[in-house]
């Protein structure tokens, strides 16, 4: 199986704050990975590195043997990326938030409208769509961001804590629509969370990160069985010594 | 009372005050843009009445009797500087350039009769009385460019206290463009081009502040609503994204500009000022409307400031993170373009002290309205140096914007520097 994401000994250095120390990690085509840790452990920085938003001080990094130091443009391409917090344009209908962003993946009109309808069933707002932004939750944003970030079939969807902050059936809804998407499509899906059991339900291999570094990695399952816990929140506490 | 009003009222001042931004606005601004204009004002007057007092006074006598010898001795003994010439006609004086010639912006003519005039007068005949023809140059706008006929004007009325009241009497002619314009008083002409030298600074000050609002806006909203990082990863060229935000508000600002310049011509070919003596003055017949390549110049000159003041405020709202830091941001310019903007309503530049002159001319806003002044004049060269100039300003401004949306600093700019003090907070309770 060939690699999606290839990062070694990645350091991003903010001033004088270390936001990640030496972060080396790779997934494999098709794969959920997850990178689990606390708030300010370096998870929006990596990501950031792997969409070409932000540079690394160090390290190299690989996204379908591109680089997204030298290959911007090409890794642009091929990717998807959902900020942490991100929203859409107040004034437009959510129909013209889907429209507009598709247009930078496609310039065949048939191809367009494929993924908006794909993007339209993806976050089931109905109706809604005819409505501008401005008058969605919270929720209802997420699910058309999320919808977005998937309708180009990127080769590689990176999510920045997709569900965090929604209320349990937003949250719900918008991890069944990563999990049956990942599962139809083939997309290799990397994201991030600090919210344990969502990892543990949707990640087929997830990292615990801490500091700027990787302190364990491995499936969900057999981490819980190498350190004798009943979920990785367990894992995390053991491993960082809180427990 | 109201309940709970005084708690309000106290946070809201207190939130309001310590906001440096709003104090910057409010007190620092003010307190800075009005002692600048007097002191610019007060030197330029300074500068005026000192080149009058220096300046030379051509007397053409064509008369060449005793009464005008007397006249001439009379305005040396004033302390006037005088330079006489004998039996040349305004036409040759004007021709001939004599008054550059001699280092001076005005000259009077003493016509031939005028001791004849004046002997008849004092020998019993009040019906017959004597002329002066004063003649001055049209040099431009500036509220002191009449300091010097005033001073001439002045001199002339206090001879006739001196001999007999209502002896002597003056026309007024205004020489422009190397034509003599019989009839109209270089004061009255330089007030009334004053007024309309107002319409386009106003203008293109509202014009410049707003649409930077604009365009500082459109960069801020992107941050504000968090729709910048997304966009930034997907795949368009980050120049496209810039220029996309820059196209929108020029296009606006052009069409702008376009409004400003019918406008402009508009007041400018319409506006006639009607001198209860004489005839009425009209700009468009006097030639002191801009040509039609003078229009061109002077949108351009305007479109091109525009620019530059847009791409400026899209980099400045780059370090802002929501729309009311941005405008904060942008209003830091406005100083810069209201100073020189107002000085210039009622100076004109060549009036400055050098020192002043160079600090206008290096901002790039000051621009489209000295132009405004200098195409009336058809100095082009003035306005075309300013285009290079004001194009070169926004080239660099580009450049810089464009690598600015090239790097992580367009995310970072702001945050980094927040999130720095913050660590060395930290630091030191560690
Ligand atoms: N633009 C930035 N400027 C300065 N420091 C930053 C910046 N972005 C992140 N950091 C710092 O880097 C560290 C990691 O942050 P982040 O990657 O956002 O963590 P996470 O997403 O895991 O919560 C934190 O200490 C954060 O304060
Ligand atoms: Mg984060």
């Amino acid at each position: 199986m060939s690699i999606a994401v290839d990062a070694k000994d990645l350091v991003k250095q903010f001033g004088n704050i270390r936001a990640l120390d030496g972060l080396t990690f790779q997934i494999s085509q098709g794969e959920i990975y997850g990178l689990i840790g606390p708030n300010g452990a370096g998870k929006t920085t990596t990501l950031r590195i792997i969409s070409t938003l932000i540079l690394p001080t160090s390290g190299t990094i690989r996204i379908f043997n591109q680089d997204p130091v030298t290959q911007a443009a090409q890794v642009r391409k091929i990717i998807s990326y959902l900020p942490e917090e991100a929203g859409a344009y107040p004034n437009l209908t959510g129909n013209e938030y889907l429209t507009f962003m598709a247009k930078f993946n496609t310039n065949n009109t048939e191809e367009l409208k494929q993924m908006t309808e794909e993007a339209a069933k993806i976050c089931g707002l109905g109706e809604r769509l005819k409505d501008k932004a401005k008058t969605y939750s919270k929720g209802m944003k997420r699910r058309l961001l999320v919808a977005r970030a998937l309708m180009t079939q990127p080769k590689l969807a990176v999510l920045d804590e997709p569900a965090s902050g929604l209320d349990v059936l937003h949250a719900y809804h918008v991890r069944q629509i990563i999990k049956n998407y990942v599962k139809q499509h083939g997309v290799t899906v990397l994201l991030s969370s600090h919210n344990m059991l969502e990892v543990e339900y949707l990640c087929d291999r997830v990292a615990l990160i801490n500091k700027g570094k990787i302190i364990v990695e491995g499936k969900p399952d057999s981490l819980k069985t190498q350190y004798k816990s009943a979920n990785l929140e367990e894992v995390f506490a053991k491993v960082v010594g809180y427990a | 009372m109201l309940k709970g009003f005084n708690t309000i009222l106290v946070k809201e001042l207190k939130e309001l005050i310590r906001d440096p931004k709003i104090l910057i606005g409010m007190l620092v601004l003010p307190l800075v843009i009005f002692p600048v204009l007097g002191a610019v004002l007060g030197y330029a007057s300074q500068t005026a009445i000192e080149q009058a007092q220096k300046a030379t006074l051509l007397v053409v006598d064509n008369d060449q009797g005793n009464w005008s010898t007397t006249f001439i001795n009379y305005l040396k003994s004033t302390g006037v500087k005088t330079t006489v010439i004998n039996n040349t006609s305004p036409q040759q004086v004007v021709a001939q350039e004599l008054l550059t010639k001699n280092n001076s912006t005005r000259f009077i003519e003493i016509p031939a009769g005028f001791s004849q005039n004046m002997t008849a007068h004092t020998n019993g005949n009040p019906a017959i009385t004597a002329t002066i023809n004063v003649y001055g140059a049209f040099q431009g706008t500036s509220i002191f460019s009449d300091i010097g006929s005033t001073a001439t004007n002045s001199i002339i009325n206090s001879y006739n206290r001196v001999i007999a009241p209502d002896v002597l009497y003056t026309t007024q002619s205004t020489i422009i463009k190397g034509q003599i314009q019989k009839g109209i008083d270089p004061a009255t002409l330089s007030g009334l081009m004053i007024t309309q030298s107002i319409a386009l600074p106003i203008t293109i000050m509202i014009m410049l502040t707003y649409s930077m609002q604009i365009a500082a806006t459109s960069v801020a909203m992107e941050k504000e609503e968090k729709t910048l990082e997304t966009l930034l990863t997907v795949p368009v060229d980050r120049f496209a994204i810039l220029m996309g935000k820059l196209s929108s508000t020029i296009i606006v600002a052009g069409i702008a500009s376009v409004a400003v310049m019918i406008g402009y011509n508009y007041v400018l070919g319409s506006m006639t000022m009607g001198i209860p003596t004489a005839t009425s003055i009209n700009l468009v017949n006097l030639g002191l409307v801009p040509s039609a390549f003078g229009y061109f110049l002077l949108g351009i000159s305007l479109f091109i400031t525009l620019l530059s003041g847009l791409a400026l405020a899209v980099i400045m709202s780059a370090f802002a993170e929501d729309v009311r830091g941005a405008t904060a941001l942008v209003g830091y310019i406005y100083p810069i373009i209201f100073i020189p903007a107002m000085a210039l309503m009622y100076l004109d530049v060549n009036s400055l002290p050098m020192a002043v002159q160079a600090v206008f001319y290096a901002i790039p806003y000051s621009h489209p309205i000295i132009a405004s002044k200098a195409v009336v004049l058809g100095d082009y060269l003035t306005v075309v140096l300013g285009i290079v100039y004001v194009a070169v300003f926004t080239i660099v401004i580009m450049y810089v914007a464009s690598r600015l949306f090239a790097t992580e600093k367009i995310l970072t700019a702001k945050l980094r520097f927040k999130r720095r003090g913050i660590g060395k907070r930290q630091e030191q309770e560690e």
